[in-house]
């Protein structure tokens, strides 16, 4: 017990400073463009991806994120173009496009669980798609998509760096949000009324108040990470609502572990570089099958995550030693039982 | 104005293509009346029945209807083996479990898939292609009756089964309390992968109709009829196969009425948008007693 306590101090107090000089560092070592790419966009689902475990957190599991970074996209894009302002404000307002849609979608999804929950908010994507390519297609651009203005013009000298590390700078901003959130009594109240809802409003919680914070605040980052990958692409279709675009963080939090705040880290990471490496091994569709298979292998194995895996394994081996012991001190007065 | 000719079609061709979502609800329903488990990939079996189907109709050439056995023997096999290695570990525990050990099969099955057929649509035609029926003012193709007849046949199949066969009264009763039935003394485990094949073939009977009416298909064709059936189980109540048949029979119609009236773009979120009506009006779903 002891140990363990002392070694997971450790590993915040030095695997975050750690992570945090890789970060800094890698570009500086290797001015690779490839990587530098890769690195940005693992940085931006990174945030999606706590966006999406955030409203884990509060027991809500949501099948089409996609639409909320789709809004955020949209909405700093139009703003941006329009008024002529930086993309570096703009994401923020799209952001809070984001979180104002996802509390009118929170609206209708307060009292529903689970699966309920999980259809709706798929639904809600497709009804968002339907709604750009139609409706608003004047605006949008309908398929064919819009450009969107890059976060810095490519004119100044090392933008790509300055890009990079800006990004990095509204990483660490969210991460750090999340995790005051999830540490504040607002958090508390997400888990409470995730574990039991009707102790959680015996204790004066009010789940359906909770639940639309959860709500508003999961789109607004959601919103931001969306923002920023279009303005850094530079371009913006319809295919953003796309089921892959909800699916991908589900699937880096479920991989990292659910809930915690290192899990979507360590899962966006893993995964994007597994998929990187498979996509330059040429596998176009065996690197979902390898993916897919991998998740369901975690889901049963490994029900908490990767993060879970080093007090997984302790335990095994505090097990197994127990047993040992157990086995050869019984050997001593018993010579010959057990098999 | 909108003539009476035209309605009658619009409402015939939401029969026809709610026969599929029928199929699938059906099949969606009877798994989670057992198991309590939900499968959002099970769109991924009707994708497979209908690749087996195109591949046994392209190798021998014989009549594709009769090809429904066959997709339908292979899936029972494959859904008993999804049901084995998958399902049954997570059995009992978190609820969200399902839908991400879902997600993890989609891209299995689709990738697979694409790997072993391409991923380009492709369709089969049918031997009575070109054939219709004058019934009043519709001339209806005799596809549509056939696809019509034959889930039609299924379901009784699937009503006696339940109703009059030993083991179909064991799974009723596995469904209603598990419990109880494990302690009369039902195998519910053998009820579990049972369900799960059925289910499964009639996701794989659903592929050979997509498939043999000469709709295209392609890997990726199973999400979002997957998705529709789920919905159509929420508004018909989870676990009633009466609602499933006439949830399934009103997203038809009403997705080929919006495709009508409204464009074909709005074909899917209409599916959605009365399915969240339905859910904030009653959160448990038209015939549901329960949310649980």
């Amino acid at each position: 017990m002891n140990r363990m306590d002392l070694n997971r101090g450790m590993i915040t107090r030095y695997g975050i400073p750690l992570v945090i000089l890789i970060a800094v560092g890698l570009p500086l070592v290797s001015a690779d463009l490839y990587i530098l790419n890769l690195l940005v966009l693992m940085l931006i689902f990174i945030i999606f991806a706590e966006a999406w475990n955030l409203l884990a957190y509060s027991g809500q599991g949501s099948l089409g994120h996609a639409a909320f970074f789709g809004i955020g996209a949209y909405a700093s894009t139009l703003i941006a173009t329009e008024s002529g302002i930086t993309p570096y404000i703009t994401i923020f307002v799209g952001g809070a496009v984001a979180a104002l849609i996802g509390v009118l979608i929170g609206l209708t999804c307060v009292r529903l669980r689970e699966w309920f929950l999980a259809m709706v908010t798929f639904g809600f994507a497709i009804i968002v798609q339907t709604l750009t390519v139609s409706v608003l297609a004047p605006v949008t651009g309908g398929w064919d998509g819009i450009a969107s203005p890059r976060l810095i013009s490519a004119g100044i000298p090392g933008y790509q760096l300055i890009q990079y590390y800006s990004i990095l700078l509204i990483t660490i901003g969210c991460i750090l949000l999340i995790h005051l959130i999830m540490k504040s009594r607002l958090g508390l109240a997400f888990s409470a009324i995730r574990e039991n809802e009707v102790e959680a409003r015996a204790t004066g919680v009010d789940p359906v108040r909770v639940r639309l914070i959860a709500f508003a605040i999961s789109a607004y980052i959601a919103g931001i990470a969306g923002a920023l990958e279009i303005h850094y692409i530079g371009y913006l279709t319809p295919e953003i609502y796309g089921v892959d675009i909800s699916f991908w963080p589900i699937i880096y939090v479920i991989f990292g572990g659910l809930g915690t705040l290192a899990g979507p880290v360590i899962g966006t990471v893993i995964l994007m570089s597994v998929w990187e490496g498979l996509r330059q091994a040429g596998l176009t569709f065996g690197r979902y099958v390898i993916v897919g298979v991998m998740l369901i292998l975690v889901i049963i194995a490994l029900p908490k995550g990767l993060v879970s895996l080093p007090g997984e394994l302790r335990e095994r081996w505090m097990a197994w030693k127990e047993k040992r012991a157990v086995r050869a001190d019984s050997a001593d007065i018993i010579p010959d039982k057990e098999s | 104005m909108v003539d009476v000719g035209i309605l009658l079609q619009i409402l015939f061709w939401g029969v026809y293509a709610g026969c599929i979502y029928i199929l699938l609800a059906t099949g969606l329903n009877l798994i989670f009346g057992v198991m309590k488990i939900v499968n959002f990939a099970h769109g991924e079996f009707l994708m497979l029945g209908a690749y087996i189907t195109a591949t046994v109709f392209f190798m021998t050439g014989v009549n594709p209807y009769a090809i429904i056995i066959i997709s339908m023997l292979v899936l029972i096999g494959i859904g008993a083996v999804v049901e084995r290695l998958c399902f049954r570990p997570i059995l009992g525990t978190s609820k969200l479990n399902e839908i991400f050990l879902s997600l993890g099969l989609i891209y299995i099955f689709q990738n697979s898939a694409a790997m072993i057929w391409g991923d380009q649509w492709q369709s089969i035609r049918s031997p009575y292609q070109g054939i219709t029926v004058s019934l009043g003012p519709l001339s209806v193709p005799v596809d549509y009756l056939i696809i019509m007849a034959v889930t039609s046949a299924i379901l009784c199949a699937l009503y006696f089964f339940l109703r009059k066969t030993e083991t179909g009264r064991q799974m009723r009763a596995t469904s209603q309390n598990r419990k109880g039935a494990m302690l009369v003394g039902i195998n519910v485990e053998r009820m579990d992968i049972m369900s799960f094949s059925i289910g499964c073939a009639l996701a794989a009977a659903a592929g050979t109709l997509w498939v043999v009416s000469g709709q295209v298909f392609n890997p990726y064709m199973g999400s979002i009829p997957a998705v529709k059936a789920f919905a159509i189980i929420i508004l018909g109540g989870l676990g009633s196969i009466p609602g499933a048949i006439a949830g399934g029979l009103l997203y038809g119609i009403a997705e080929n009425g919006a495709a009508y009236f409204l464009g074909g773009v709005w074909k899917d979120a209409i599916s959605f948008i009365i399915l969240i009506i339905v859910l904030v009006v009653k959160p448990t779903g038209l015939f549901g007693e329960s949310g649980e």
